[in-house]
């Protein structure tokens, strides 16, 4: 194989854990309330300028300030959930989406506001250091980056599976009503879903600081990618965000390697948009259909 | 003569088959009973004749026109509607304009002539009071009628009504009988898919009974009723003993 | 009695566009004909997004789409093939609407969250093309993002607000249309329960397509007028994703599925932007995101919606 191909794989799949990580909170999100949340990318942005600002006041370590980025977009997760979308629950679905619409606009512009539309980066001790195997260049952030990223997506999958809590989460996607009878509370379960959802992505902008250029209007884009990997993993089906999220990094980095950075985008819509006229599913086919 | 003909439909779902093999014709004129115990297959025998489905095998004529995997729309225009076991009312209209809509597409009719055909469609089942209400707004039993005018305004002269009496107290099925009795003096053909035994035993002309997806037995209701496989799989012991007057 | 209302409104709405005819005579600036020219076009193309969105339920998230194909015919037809200005302009509707009914076969066919992602995908993928066409294949065509300049016109403004008008007023119109007749009936079935609507003979699909593609008909028509009025088009400008937004917000605050909504939203939300966004223009976003998130929790059918279902109103 040779070392361009080879590179471009490598760094498509370093793309793609990360792609999974913060998709997973996605589709949890709409696995379990079938809300599509339009200010996804917004969490992102939120948590990378959380490690930004540590880093900046404290220098500390953008891999230090993850968990600290984790709880605080819980808490924002939970009360939004708690305040504001849950009063939509049960409408039509068109409701929530252009409540969190709204909230991307709210967010990013307030972002806006208060950090201005600069561009910023992290520069740590390891930023643009390589560990070199033969003949390709692999990123020490970004291979960290990925391997917490595959942790996380295990971890929430093993929080839904194992936990009382997770259980009760499952229960609430299958069907509200009889968890409800069960004496699940529907409500709070909804807060903690959407918390959980937004610990995750939060905490995937942290770990991916190091190496994305960070500002307040990043968060539309990552939305739009988080869209697209969960489609092609299936909506609703946490695992599939792994698969979603590995094949889209290639396809992208092949794309942006052998043509240009526009088409790979150009691609991302594409898949997107075939992905869900011929198998709305998924590619593993156990995705969720309204 | 015949106006509805099921020839050995079958219909699998992977390796489940939820209806095997089942033939059964429907005379014009008459109400033929559907009974089975639940998850007999009778709700999939359905959607495969009016074209929700596409049966895995077999066919489906409505009034001597071949409408195997026809879509529902064009299966309810050859002449056949269905008023389903959930009840699904446009909610943002008012009874009259529910009705309206199976009038205007199920019956291919213009404005005007749709307007009165629902006004007697209304009339017939008893809607009147209800007319010019939201139908998210009225009762479970105006519900039900409210399906069965929607089926009937369509013009289809098949109507299969999936458990539309479902959850009607003992002088609500009265009144759904004679509003059944004069559909079929009307000229339609029926068939009446139902739980409650009093409803099906009383108004059918003839009962097929299904069980595990296959027909287990035909023939009229005294004679199902003593009959030895529907009553292992169906009726029970007790009911053995049952006599129809 | 609401027939009777419903007359009515129709009247003053007849009456009410032949006043607004005489604006550009009663204007005192070129900015307040500009301003009402920009509220007459938005009250179409929020119109457009309506007669498919707002009756079927159908959530279209990419109708700009139809909007920028709409831009790129008339531009391309102007300079590369020197076609005058009509014809360019019938011919952007067309496509728009050929284009609409060749996407609207699979897509339709998606429920829910897949129809709105599928034709946001559709739109940004259209963007991106249009974006990266010409140095893909090397040529000169689409002009990626050079944009492109259409031959600059003599007229006025008003000439202008003058194409606007009519096909606004036929946007609305066409939902005073599908209040009435056997077609509109359809489309709210399919909204309110879209098997059930199957089952009573309606014809979804060709009912949906037949929605989608007079909505892409327009939305091309409003495309193109406002390409030749600006003159110099991009795809980042003519495919963006906030004017797919604005349409749907306009619709929602004035109230999903009604004659009226457009109208109100559109109106209401121009006015807003061109006197408090030119004051707190930091602050506009911001307030535009608190305004939709306060509507939807307090008044979730809209203006119109809400009056209409508090006055038990029918028609409007």
């Amino acid at each position: 194989m040779d070392t361009v191909l080879a590179q471009a794989i490598i760094n498509g799949l370093l793309l793609g854990g990360v792609y999974a990580a913060y998709s997973a909170g996605f589709s949890l999100i709409f696995g379990v309330m079938g809300v599509v949340n339009l200010a996804h990318g917004e969490l992102i942005m939120l948590g990378a300028f959380t490690s930004y600002w540590l880093f900046a006041y404290f220098n500390l370590d953008p891999y230090l300030s993850a968990p600290v980025a984790m709880g605080l977009l819980f808490l924002f997760g939970y009360v939004v959930q708690k305040y504001i979308i849950n009063r939509v629950i049960g409408q039509p679905h068109i409701m929530s989406y252009i409540l969190t619409f709204g909230l991307h606009l709210m967010v990013a512009n307030i972002a806006i506001k208060m950090w201005t539309q600069d561009f910023r980066s992290i520069t740590t001790s390891y930023s643009g250091a390589n560990a070199a195997i033969w003949g390709l260049n692999i990123p020490y952030a970004r291979l960290v980056t990925f391997i917490v990223a595959l942790f996380v997506t295990w971890g929430l999958w093993f929080f839904l599976m194992r936990t009382e809590t997770g259980r009760a989460i499952r229960a609430t996607a299958q069907d509200k009503e009889v968890a409800r009878l069960m004496g699940v509370d529907i409500r709070n379960i909804y807060a903690i879903t959407f918390g959980l959802g937004a610990a995750i992505t939060g905490l995937s902008g942290s770990v991916m600081s190091p190496f994305v250029i960070i500002s307040p209007e990043m968060g539309l884009e990552y939305t739009i990618i988080a869209f697209c990997v969960v489609v092609l993993g299936g909506m609703g089906y946490m695992p599939g965000a792994l698969v979603g999220g590995l094949v889209l990094g290639v396809a992208q980095s092949l794309a942006a390697t052998y043509l240009n950075a526009g088409v790979s985008v150009a691609i991302t819509f594409i898949i997107l948009f075939v992905m869900l006229i011929i198998r709305p599913r998924g590619l593993l086919g156990k995705g969720s259909v309204a | 003569m015949t106006s509805l003909e099921c020839k050995k439909v079958s219909m699998k779902f992977g390796a489940l088959a939820a209806v095997q093999m089942v033939s059964f014709s429907l005379n014009s004129g008459e109400i033929l009973g559907m009974i089975g115990p639940n998850g007999a297959g009778k709700t999939t025998l359905f959607n495969c004749v009016i074209g929700v489905y596409r049966p895995t095998s077999g066919k489906i004529y409505v009034n001597g026109i071949d409408v195997t995997g026809m879509k529902p729309h064009k299966v309810c225009r050859i002449g056949l509607a269905k008023t389903s076991q959930i009840m699904e009312p446009f909610t943002g209209m008012t009874v009259f304009e529910n009705v309206l809509v199976g009038a205007l597409h199920g019956g291919r009719m213009k404005m005007g002539p749709a307007s009165y055909k629902t006004e007697q469609v209304i009339e017939l089942v008893g809607l009147n009071e209800y007319a010019y209400k939201l139908s998210g707004s009225i009762p479970v039993p105006v519900r039900r009628r409210l399906e069965l005018a929607r089926a009937i305004a369509t013009g289809a002269n098949i109507l299969l009504l999936d458990e539309n009496m479902a959850g009607l107290n003992p002088h609500e099925i009265d009144e759904a009988l004679e509003i059944l009795k004069k559909i079929r003096d009307s000229g339609k053909s029926l068939i009446v898919v139902e739980h409650i035994m009093r409803v099906v035993m009383g108004i059918s002309d003839r009962i097929i009974v299904l069980n595990y997806g296959s027909k287990i037995a035909e023939g009229l209701p005294e004679e199902v009723v003593n009959n030895e496989a529907v009553i292992k799989a169906y009726l029970g012991e007790k009911l053995s003993s049952l006599k129809v007057a | 009695m609401n027939y009777r209302i419903d007359r009515i409104i129709l009247i003053l709405f007849l009456m009410f566009t032949g006043a607004v005819a005489f604006v550009p005579y009663l204007v005192q600036s070129e900015y307040q004909l500009r301003v009402v020219t920009v509220v007459v076009l938005w009250v179409g193309i929020a119109g457009c997004w309506n007669m498919m969105s707002g009756y079927t339920g159908y959530i279209d998230f990419g109708p700009v789409v139809y909007f920028g194909i709409g831009s790129y015919v008339v531009a391309i037809a102007m300079t590369k093939y020197s076609v005058p200005f009509f014809p360019s302009l019938f011919l952007s509707g067309c496509i728009s609407a050929f284009v609409a009914f060749l996407v609207g076969i699979p897509t339709l066919r998606l429920r829910g969250a897949y129809f709105a992602i599928a034709t946001f995908a559709f739109a940004e993928a259209m963007k991106q093309i249009t974006l990266e066409f010409d140095r893909t294949f090397n040529v000169s065509f689409f002009q990626g993002s050079d944009g492109i300049t259409l031959p600059i016109s003599n007229y006025e403004n008003s000439f202008f607000f003058y194409c606007i008008l009519p096909v606004t007023f036929l946007v609305v119109f066409t939902h005073y249309f599908i209040e009435h007749s056997k077609f509109g009936y359809a489309l709210k079935a399919i909204k309110e329960a879209e098997s059930a609507a199957e089952i009573s003979g309606v014809n979804t699909t060709a009912n949906k397509l037949v929605a989608y593609v007079m909505s892409a008909f327009f939305l091309g028509l409003f495309g193109a007028i406002e390409a030749y009025w600006i003159t110099y088009i991009t795809p980042s400008d003519v495919f963006n994703v906030q004017k797919t937004v604005q349409m749907v917000i306009m619709t929602l605050l004035g109230g999903m599925g009604t004659f009226l909504g457009p109208v109100v939203g559109a109106t209401f939300l121009t006015l807003i932007s061109e006197t408090l966004g030119a004051q707190f223009v930091e602050y506009y976003l911001i307030m535009i995101g608190a305004i939709i998130i306060v509507a939807i929790l307090i008044m979730p059918s809209g203006i119109i919606g809400g009056l209409k279902i508090r006055k038990k109103l029918r028609f409007i």
